[in-house]
């Protein structure tokens, strides 16, 4: 029996880029500016914005939709800190956001209203960084816990985020060289 | 203070999700009543692209072991970089005596 071969040469993530395409072209006509926080868990993604929110709250319109595989636990601590739409996304077992998703989550958002939209990933320093969601830029966080070489074992994550923001520091004996030591990783 | 609004997903995990979209393409680009005739899928994973191959292997198994595929097999070439796409099918063609 004859084989044929046919090719294919699509990228899987194909469908997923031409939706968050659309996400950016909805944000752009509204003049909305959307970042995507992107961590291990517990590096501070919560911590981040209830500060935001309390310091900028008043100046700013703040939208925020949080990721999370279960709970709506950080979108309610969120919810605390404002009068706009928090909006949880609970993926119910996938390990990153989607395109589709944020999509969803725009639909409910008054985007006329809105100068800003954080959107807080589900805390994992893989899945998140192949997925785009629309946003203007990824912003990496990272706490010095978390050792001087995340950026070499999780190099995608670090080449595709914008900024790279350190939410705990430490100072003292030996930290300059630590620091360094990041700076090498995130250089390389 | 707002109430936050709640969407909930049922969403698998991450290779799980990449299989589903292979999936996704194949029925898009293959006639349907030719999907059980396809014999083998290729897919071209980079080192780089955030995926474990070995979970992959086991999602693309049991998604192309299941109509309206018909014991498809899944081959992943590891390549350089960060691509990850579908590159070939090979569909069986004509008849047993062809």
């Amino acid at each position: 029996m004859a084989v044929r071969t046919i090719e294919i040469r699509e990228r899987v993530m194909a469908k997923n880029d031409e939706l968050a395409s659309v996400v950016r072209k909805r944000l752009a006509a509204h003049a909305v500016a959307a970042f995507n926080l992107v961590s291990s868990p517990g590096s501070g993604k919560t911590a981040l914005l209830e500060r935001t929110l309390a310091d900028l709250g008043d100046e700013l319109q703040i939208a925020i939709v949080t990721g999370d595989v279960q709970t709506q636990n950080d979108a309610e601590r969120l919810a605390q800190h404002t009068d706009k739409l928090v909006q949880a996304v609970v993926t119910g077992g996938a390990c990153h956001l989607d395109a589709r998703q944020i999509s969803a989550a725009l639909d409910r958002i008054e985007l006329e209203n809105t100068d800003l939209v954080f959107i807080e990933n589900v805390g994992n320093l893989v899945c998140p960084a192949s997925w785009d969601l629309g946003e203007h830029a990824k912003i990496v966080l990272f706490s010095v816990t978390e050792g001087e070489d995340k950026p070499l074992k999780y190099p995608k994550m670090f080449r595709e985020s914008r900024e790279i923001l350190m939410t705990s520091a430490l100072t003292g004996e030996g930290m300059d060289g630590w620091y360094q030591l990041l700076r090498d990783a995130i250089d390389r | 203070m707002a109430s936050p609004c709640l969407i909930f997903y049922s969403r698998p995990m991450h290779e799980m999700s990449i299989a589903l979209e292979v999936g996704r393409i194949i029925e898009h680009r293959i006639a349907a009543d030719r999907l059980a005739d396809i014999v083998s899928v290729r897919l071209e994973v980079g080192d780089e692209a955030g995926v474990e191959c070995d979970s992959l292997q086991l999602s693309l198994d049991v998604l192309l072991a299941s109509p309206p595929f018909a014991h498809t097999k899944a081959e992943i070439l590891r390549v350089p970089g960060d691509v990850l796409r579908v590159s070939q099918v090979e569909l069986r063609d004509g008849s047993p005596n062809d």
